[in-house]
């Protein structure tokens, strides 16, 4: 499918959900870690309509309520309190994750409103035991640059991640659990004028660097989740949720592009729905598309003012971009996948900050050995688990190193050996560097084993490989290098 | 409600709350609906509700700050009058079966017709949903009475009632009665609901029908919302076998039944849960499903006869207090209470009635001085659960046999305190202590059991 974009006045805009590394959870003291693993216990729960009060019925809503669903929903012990349950009233905003999303807001180039509100968002499928999601802009008016140009940002949001289905089957309802049901998300909203799929996707992917740049969002399947908008002249606004891999975003659209013009060709209305993204890029109904006629304010949690000396200590420390952290680290000689690697990466590049600063450490090394040592130490060294190795440990070896205690090939190996979970014992015992005069008498015992070599047009070169072998990396190269060319001589 | 300084620069530009307006400030504009500021914001903060439905606040009291109306909204306009309070009309339209028994609604404010309160960014049921309003969430009720009259007394939170309330409140529910309605159902604030049950069960003598309390812990305006279940199980409960005043809501925090509970052994155990309401020292009286199920647990109540009309006695003597005797109390505050014309006391005591008796800190030589001069004492004890037992040790024995003070069973604190002022509003006991004494030990409206029985507690 190729289509004239401009042509069939196609408009796409991006709704992007990005899960907080924060401690709890948005309005409770529950831990938003996600690790709880059995359910403690169930509460059956129903939701009715609230068109009384919203004074008119919103489309979403109603339909929702039609099927007069029966949820179930699942306590975890770590993650769920009576705030989930809906039976507390929520606790004060988590200062820790409005500081990040309005460091996000920041980042994004928007305006912050000097009073953020606490709005309720009427959600009638069961997702919330509330019946709404919190949710409070933090941000406005912002934008990004693109190879494209300018693209608008018009909301920064913090809002609480809804509950996970846990199993759609249940006879006459859903059940849900209750341990994502409160974690902090920022969501972030494009202006929804984006003429072209590849823009689209370039948008998706800055925006995930950027949130990614402040080091405190979270990893992992279903953590970041997009929704693309879709329009063509004559069609109607599409919203598409459920898709994890940007690269899809282009496909997804032609798709909907084409599902809409084939309904216009029919003659037929294309209605403003909720789809839900399939493996094949091709979309499937969910809902209809909620109106505006949803939003009231959060009694229970009171606004927040944020005041321009906060804004301005924001400013001051806002993370520096994991783009701008890789070109920095690119001039160190490391290839720009390798730099990226560990730009992506607070915890790695903090070390390869501190360590890069060590004599004698090649900065390519000691990002390749960053990168690639829990894979080599699980697939070559038989470590079951590299998240033993820690902080402390990389430091010593890399110290060890760097005073060529020892020799680059026992970096692995020593890792390895503490993620075996033996004491690393550097300056004792075997796992001692050799001094000069252990390799001295090495090198004069390859020689006695190799008199041949000393024929060699190179004796060094002949000899040198050898000579590892024993040393083992227990020694630097060089010297090694030294010895050998001594002995030689005499 | 804006400071005085921003409704002066509003009306000069004769701008209105719900006006679409834009606001420029430091070269940033912005545009949407003006709403009312929250008490709990800052009055000096513009709050405009964005297109997308978000509230956002600008403040006006820098400099530089520049607002003018701007073209008519192109959002939701039900939203904007939900959220100013209006609701449309077409939505008030309630219709109920004639067919259907008839009951009556007394509202009476609360969570359960609350709705937002700018004054103070909370909920509030003092400027309420209008019944209607918040019956129309539960169109069910539609196919299970005829509601033929909705009174609203009064609209209050349940902590601004006072005992004229009560008394108001039986006056109603003793009209709607005799005017041969099924029952009635009145929808109460939750914090002191317990007292109005109390009262309501000393009040209205000689019930034949039922009288059923129920209210909310989340406001109607969520989907959450308990209001529904606890309606429509109280609506069963109005038109059912059990004649007694009693409260029906929650029975468990899933959404499945209610408990409807003697309104003499029964008072709220948790702050925010919408099982909050428990049977104490007694089984609930029934289990209520919202089909219409109805199940049983204590026999001992009054069966419906429709038969005679229900007799109000309202008399009531507010003077009295609930006072609490624990480690390091002053038992002085009796004294000050008498000298402000109190006539009787509550004194909640520990477990089985216990205050202090010995020490520094005694409260028997007080209580003893004031017994003698007429004025009665009731203990009811802090464990809520269990029954008050004058003989068991020998400083209860001190306090109930020397210092006069009478043993109220198991009556909670609560319940104690209301029937006290009730008994003390009766001429003929308010000058005889003995007769004080004897109706106090006496079950009016169930609310001293004979017996414990052991499956009751935690309930």
């Amino acid at each position: 499918m190729a289509f004239d974009y401009k042509k069939i006045g196609l408009k796409c805009g991006l709704e992007i959900h990005q899960q907080l590394a924060t401690r709890h959870k948005l309005f409770c003291g529950c831990s938003a870690a996600m690790q709880d693993r059995e359910p403690v216990f169930s509460v059956t729960r129903r939701l009715r309509p609230v068109a009384g009060e919203l004074g008119e019925v919103d489309a979403a809503a109603a339909y929702e309520t039609l099927k007069n669903k029966t949820f179930r929903y699942f306590v975890y012990l770590n993650e769920t309190c009576e705030v989930e349950l809906d039976e507390e009233p929520p606790h004060p905003l988590n200062p820790e994750a409005l500081e990040i999303a309005l460091q996000v807001a920041l980042m994004l180039n928007c305006e912050v409103p000097e009073e953020i509100q606490v709005m309720r968002k009427t959600v009638l499928d069961g997702s919330n035991t509330t019946g709404f999601q919190r949710t409070a802009i933090v941000g406005i008016n912002g934008w990004i640059g693109t190879n494209f140009g300018k693209v608008g940002i018009t909301n920064v949001s913090i809002e609480e991640d809804a509950c996970q289905i846990m199993d759609k089957k249940v006879k006459g309802g859903t059940d849900f659990g209750l341990n994502r049901l409160g974690v902090p998300l920022v969501e972030i909203g494009t202006t929804a004028n984006i003429p072209d799929p590849e823009e689209a996707r370039e948008v998706a992917e800055k925006i995930g660097m950027i949130l990614r740049s402040t080091g405190k969002v979270r990893r992992g399947i279903g953590t970041i989740r997009q929704d693309v908008n879709v329009s063509i002249r004559g069609g109607e606004r599409v919203e598409i949720k459920g898709f994890q891999e940007l690269r899809m975003i282009p496909k997804i659209i032609d798709k909907e592009i084409d599902r809409q013009q084939r309904l216009i060709a029919k003659k037929k209305q294309v209605s403003r729905d909720v789809r839900k993204a399939l493996a094949d890029g091709t979309t499937k109904f969910l809902r209809p598309l909620p109106g505006a006629a949803r939003m009231y304010p959060e009694t229970d949690v009171v606004p927040i003012e944020v005041t321009p000396g906060k804004l301005k200590e924001l400013r001051k420390s806002l993370p520096k971009l994991i783009t701008e952290k890789a070109s920095s680290i690119e001039k160190l000689g490391l290839a720009p996948d390798l730099a990226k690697n560990i730009a992506k990466s607070p915890v790695l590049m903090e070390l390869f900050q501190e360590l890069s600063k060590l004599k004698n450490i090649k900065p390519a090394f000691l990002a390749n050995v960053l990168v690639s040592y829990p894979r080599v130490l699980s697939k070559e060294y038989n470590v079951s688990d590299p998240g033993t190795i820690t902080k402390g440990h990389l430091r010593s070896v890399f110290k060890a190193l760097s005073g060529g205690r020892i020799g680059k090939g026992r970096v692995m190996e020593l890792l390895a050996a503490a993620g075996q979970g033996k004491e690393l014992k550097i300056e004792a015992g075997k796992d001692a560097g050799f001094g000069e005069a252990e390799v001295r008498r090495i090198v004069r015992d390859v020689i006695a084993a190799n008199p041949q070599a000393l024929s060699h047009s190179r004796p060094a070169q002949a000899l040198m490989g050898l000579v590892m072998k024993e040393v083992r990396g227990r020694a630097p190269g060089s010297l090694v290098m030294k010895v050998l060319a001594d002995e030689i001589k005499k | 409600m804006y400071s005085e300084k921003v409704r002066k620069a509003l009306k000069q530009r004769s701008i209105k709350v719900g006006d679409r307006v834009t606001v420029k400030k430091l070269g940033r504009r912005t545009e949407g609906l003006l709403m009312p500021q929250t008490g709990a914001g800052d009055p000096e903060t513009l709050v405009l509700k964005l297109d997308s439905g978000y509230n956002v606040g600008i403040k006006f009291k820098d400099a530089g700050v520049e607002i003018s109306k701007t073209r008519q909204p192109r959002t939701a306009k039900a939203e904007q009058d939900y959220e100013l309070g209006k609701t449309s009309k077409s939505l008030l339209k309630l219709k109920f079966d004639t067919k259907n028994p008839a009951i009556s609604i007394i509202s009476t404010g609360g969570t359960i017709a609350s709705r937002i309160d700018y004054e103070t960014g909370g909920v509030t049921g003092q400027k309420s949903l209008s019944p209607k309003e918040f019956l129309h969430n539960v169109p069910e009720l539609g196919n299970i009475v005829n509601v033929r009259s909705i009174e609203r007394p009064f609209t209050k939170m349940s902590e601004d009632m006072e005992p004229n309330d009560w008394i108001e409140i039986a006056k109603v529910a003793a009209k709607r009665l005799n005017a041969g309605d099924r029952g009635v159902l009145i929808t109460h604030g939750t914090d002191f609901l317990h007292f109005t049950a109390a009262a309501l069960s000393f009040f209205l003598r000689d019930l034949t029908k039922p009288v059923v309390l129920v209210g909310a812990q989340r406001s109607s305006d969520r989907g959450s919302s308990d209001a529904g279940l606890n309606l429509i199980c109280a609506s069963h409960a109005a038109i059912g076998d059990i004649a007694e005043v009693g409260i029906c809501m929650h029975g468990r925090i899933n959404d499945d039944y209610c408990l409807f509970s003697r309104g003499t052994h029964v008072r709220k155990m948790n702050t925010q849960r919408r099982d909050a309401f428990r049977p104490i020292n007694e089984y609930p009286l029934a289990h209520i499903w919202p089909d219409g199920k109805i199940k049983i647990k204590n026999h001992n109540h009054k069966k419906r006869d429709d038969k005679g009309k229900v007799k109000l006695d309202t008399s009531f003597e507010p003077k009295v207090a609930i006072l609490k005797a624990y480690p390091g109390s002053d038992p002085s505050i009796i004294d000050y209470y008498v000298s402000k014309g109190y006539r009787g006391f509550v004194i909640e005591a520990g477990a089985l009635g216990h205050v202090p008796t010995h020490g520094k800190g005694e409260w028997i030589s007080t209580i003893k001085r004031h017994t003698a001069k007429g004025i009665p004492f009731i203990t009811t004890s802090q464990c809520i659960y269990g029954r008050i037992n004058p003989n068991v040790y020998t400083n209860l024995r001190i306090l109930h046999h020397d210092a006069g003070a009478i043993p109220g069973e198991d009556m909670l604190s609560e319940v104690a305190y209301v029937k006290l002022g009730w008994v003390l509003g009766h001429k003929a006991a308010a000058k005889d202590p003995d007769r004080v004494r004897e109706m106090m030990l006496t079950s009016y409206a169930g609310e001293i059991t004979r017996r414990t029985l052991a499956g009751t507690f935690l309930y």
